[in-house]
């Protein structure tokens, strides 16, 4: 624990805390911003880093981290656009929540829970590293194949009640997804000679679309529905409501911390499996999910927060990063002369300890940002519609040319904005579309990496997946969440039980 | 409230059109711009590659020095996409007046073999080439591989059957199993995985047996008693790791292709102004001096290069010859390098049959 006495640091150095509490406004406005990255602005930061130090570039970073991951949150909540794509679940019940004028407590729920997520994910990075690395690293392929599968299973709890369409949609998802070269092979799909085709569709700029324009274009032809005069005045969970949902947001906080540790998967999916656990195992949520339930809003807002601490826990221990953020913090390093990788800890503990220092500060600023300014923000969703709309459709505009300096992505965002408006119209769900697209491609690489390690056997591969604890977990798992959805099941569970599950009656 | 309707659409068409006039190459920009007094206006860096990997880092290690140099600011975007091709296709798209430079990899130079884009580094000009770096055969530290030569026995013996780490077509990991592969006469299950670090990291977990991997993971990784390198793809022991042996030591015949490994450089569309070549040019030679530079270059492992004009081009185009002839014997090919008018090393047939 050589970095512990590093840890204070950022608390002592009145230099670093204002960089860290700097960090993470600036990286607030930029997560809550549609298609300004946490990636984008961190690369921003570490170039400059190149004529500082290291260690105030570094606090800079994480702040700008922290700050970024929570402000997708907040235009997820009043506008429905994900700010960045780990936010893509708080869309779910957050909008529902704003829908209903309680926008306010619904930032106040992301924004406690948040902090609690990020500090809880902070706490694994400093006592558990080497426990965590070696979790990930005994990931095979096959693993992470059935991880996004678990993953894609999660349609069943995003959707509207309309099951096959929510498979529909998230199957073309998919195939969007395959789009470009393949990944393996170089082979070009559906790209019909096009070089912009062959970078694929850029999801990101599909999120835009389906969330932001397909809303604005949904919301000129409601404009005479859903008009709310006020909003509440709460604006803070009150401590009973926070001590209830506390074991949630710990167990959610835990698949942040493990799926962020992965390397190659996220706070986008991460937040995705914590919304479909709380769904699962909340018997009795707030409200139905999907029309505004607590559980809903925080459970993938505590799960990408954590997730932070999860994506720092292979770049620290392996010199592997664990999503695109860590990428650019690595390569910032190397430049500097530090080697992220199985030494940093024992040869840089200052850094380590930093770091960890850096993220408890930003956590708490991420509070302060948070609720500053707080009754203004939740009083975006009363501002008339003539003056929001035509905001919200630019903010997709730019956002879309944002995400690659790339006019293509414009059109994207467009095309799929106009689907997205019909979508709405016929009742199709977005969000599995944008799931599919996510887990689409991922899913694909890893099942092929998994069955040429079998050389090509399928035999081999159904064998593996009984025979390693990892493997037969998640096949557990796939196989329960399967079985516990069939209408055969609910029927003999009750009659074992003697008791009718009721659903949750809407408020 | 039909207005409110026409004004959303008309302000949504609107940034449209800006930013499609933003993305527009800037016309008449050579007119104006006389070449003696550029670079009058910022100069756009694209890298085609993601933020946070090699080419990445060294881009924006030197561009700060070159704009030293060059007394204006370079402004660096990232295109990525299809192996860098987005990126690439996009400067090639811009008028050749020095205003667009490509930060780029090695990567352009065998878009031809591997059918990725009808563009190559024949439709640009190398400014500078700066860095290079090594390849390196790697094992978990707990293999049953204690040198090259045990790996290549049991890769003989069971062919197909040692799982190899890949990046892809034309990766690291590809060109040098194909190297090795015409030299031993061995096959391995390549597992393509989307780059090093993946790579690495099932290596790592014990998932496959063996990768290979840039010098400077691979150090990190020893150093911490995770891997065991088998060899340097060099034909000289790096200082770095003096005890590794070469892969000329098991395979002389590998010699003809070395020194071989990624190289890094910046690129300009073809038809660009002599004098706007030269200015950059010198710009960014004396940015590559600096010892900031050469140290960040250490710091990631790689080995500085500093070619310029003639040299710098005929080192890409060796490259080329070496790498798409490698590609096509592996059997990898799309295109046959002869088609592309890509020559072959004389000295190598004679030397394998």
């Amino acid at each position: 624990m050589a970095w512990f006495e590093y840890l204070l640091i950022p608390f002592t150095d009145p230099k670093l805390f204002f960089i860290a509490a700097f960090g993470t406004f600036a990286g607030f406005i930029i997560g809550a911003l549609p298609g300004l990255s946490v990636t984008m602005a961190a690369t921003l930061l570490v170039s400059l880093s190149y004529t500082w130090d290291t260690i105030p570039a570094i606090v800079l970073i994480i702040g700008v981290f922290f700050g970024g991951v929570y402000g997708g949150s907040r235009s997820a909540i009043l506008l429905n656009i994900p700010g960045t794509p780990s936010s893509l679940a708080a869309t779910f019940d957050g909008y529902p929540l704003a829908q209903r004028g309680e926008s306010g407590l619904a930032i106040g729920y992301a924004t406690v829970y948040s902090v609690l997520g990020g500090l809880l994910g902070i706490a694994v990075l400093a006592t558990a590293s080497p426990l965590i690395s070696s979790i990930a690293l005994s990931f095979a392929p096959r693993d992470y194949f059935l991880m996004m599968l678990l993953g894609i299973l999660v349609v069943g709890s995003v959707g509207s009640k309309d099951l096959p369409k929510s498979i529909f949609v998230a199957g073309l998802g998919m195939i969007i997804g395959l789009v470009g070269m393949d990944s393996l092979t170089g082979v070009d799909r559906f790209t019909f000679g096009s070089v912009e085709l062959k970078g694929g569709i850029n999801f990101i700029a599909c999120m835009l679309g389906l969330f932001g324009l397909a809303e604005v274009l949904h919301q000129l032809r409601h404009l005479k529905k859903n008009r709310m005069n006020d909003i509440s005045g709460q604006f803070l969970p009150s401590c009973a409501q926070f001590l209830r949902f506390l074991p949630l947001s710990i167990r959610t906080s835990a698949i942040g911390v493990l799926i962020g540790s992965l390397p190659g998967a996220g706070g986008e999916i991460a937040s995705l499996m914590a919304y479909d656990h709380a769904k699962r195992t909340v018997k009795k949520p707030s409200r139905p999910f999907g029309k505004g339930a607590y559980e809903g809003v925080l459970a993938p807002d505590t799960a990408n927060m954590s997730a932070i601490g999860g994506a720092l826990i292979p770049m620290l221990t392996l010199g592997i990063p664990g999503d695109a953020v860590t990428a650019v913090i690595l390569g910032g390093l190397m430049i500097q002369g530090l080697t992220p990788g199985p030494l940093l800890i024992q040869s840089s503990p200052d850094l380590f300890g930093v770091i960890i220092g850096a993220g408890i500060i930003s956590a708490v600023f991420v509070f302060i940002w948070g609720l500053m300014g707080l009754s203004t923000f939740a009083r975006i969703v009363l501002i008339p519609k003539h003056v929001l709309l035509p905001i919200i459709a630019f903010l997709t505009v730019v956002g879309a040319y944002a995400i690659r300096n790339s006019v293509i992505d414009v059109y994207w965002m467009v095309i799929f904005g106009v689907i997205g408006y019909f979508m709405k119209q016929y009742r199709f769900p977005t969000g599995p579309m944008v799931l599919g697209m996510i887990l689409g491609p991922m899913m694909e690489g890893h099942f092929r990496r998994a069955i040429m390690i079998e050389q090509g056997s399928l035999l081999g591969l159904t064998t593996s997946l009984f025979t390693h604890p990892i493997s037969f977990l998640l096949t557990f798992a796939i196989v329960f969440t399967l079985v516990t959805q069939t209408p055969w099941y609910v029927r003999s569970k009750a009659k074992l039980f003697k008791q009718h599950q009721r659903p949750a009656k809407i408020e | 409230m039909k207005w409110l309707r026409l004004g959303t659409g008309m302000v949504l068409i609107l940034s449209l059109i800006l930013l499609s006039a933003c993305n527009a190459p800037v016309f008449l920009s050579n007119e104006f711009q006389t070449t003696g007094t550029y670079p009058s206006k910022p100069i756009t860096g694209v890298i085609p590659w993601d933020q946070g990997g090699t080419t990445d880092s060294i881009a924006r290690t030197i561009s700060p020095l070159v704009e030293k140099e060059l007394g204006q600011s370079i402004v660096l975007t990232n295109k990525p996409g299809a192996t860098g091709s987005i990126g690439t296709h996009y400067v090639y798209e811009q008028e050749p007046d020095g205003t667009h430079l490509l930060f780029s990899a090695e990567n352009p130079a065998l878009y031809g073999v591997l059918d990725i884009s009808a563009l190559g580094f024949d439709d640009f000009e190398p400014i500078a080439l700066y860095a290079r770096t090594m390849a390196t055969v790697v094992v978990p530290a707990d293999s049953k591989y204690k040198t090259l030569d045990d790996l290549l026995q049991d890769a003989k013996a069971r062919p197909g059957k040692i799982k190899m780490g890949s990046t892809g077509p034309g990766g690291l990991p590809h060109v040098v199993s194909s190297m090795i592969n015409g030299a031993a006469g061995t096959r391995f299950n390549l597992i393509p995985f989307p780059g090093d670090g993946p790579a690495l990291t099932a290596l790592l977990g014990g998932h496959i047996d063996a990768t290979v991997s840039a010098l400077s993971a691979a150090i990190n990784n020893q150093k911490a008693g995770k891997v065991r390198i088998l060899a340097v793809i060099n034909d000289q022991p790096v200082p770095a790791i003096p005890d590794v042996p070469t892969v000329t030591q098991s395979l002389p015949q590998l010699e003809q292709h070395l020194p071989w490994g990624p190289f890094f450089g910046v690129w300009v569309k073809k038809g660009t102004p002599e004098p706007i070549k030269a200015k950059l040019a010198k710009a960014f030679a004396k940015a590559e001096e600096t010892p900031k530079f050469q140290k960040a270059l250490r710091n990631i492992g790689a080995i500085p290069m500093n070619l310029h004009g003639k040299e710098a081009e005929r080192y890409w185009r060796d490259w080329q010859s070496t790498t798409a002839w490698l590609i096509y014997e592996g059997g990898e090919a799309k295109v046959h390098p002869a088609k592309l008018n890509i020559p072959k090393k004389p000295s190598r047939s004679d030397q394998e049959r």
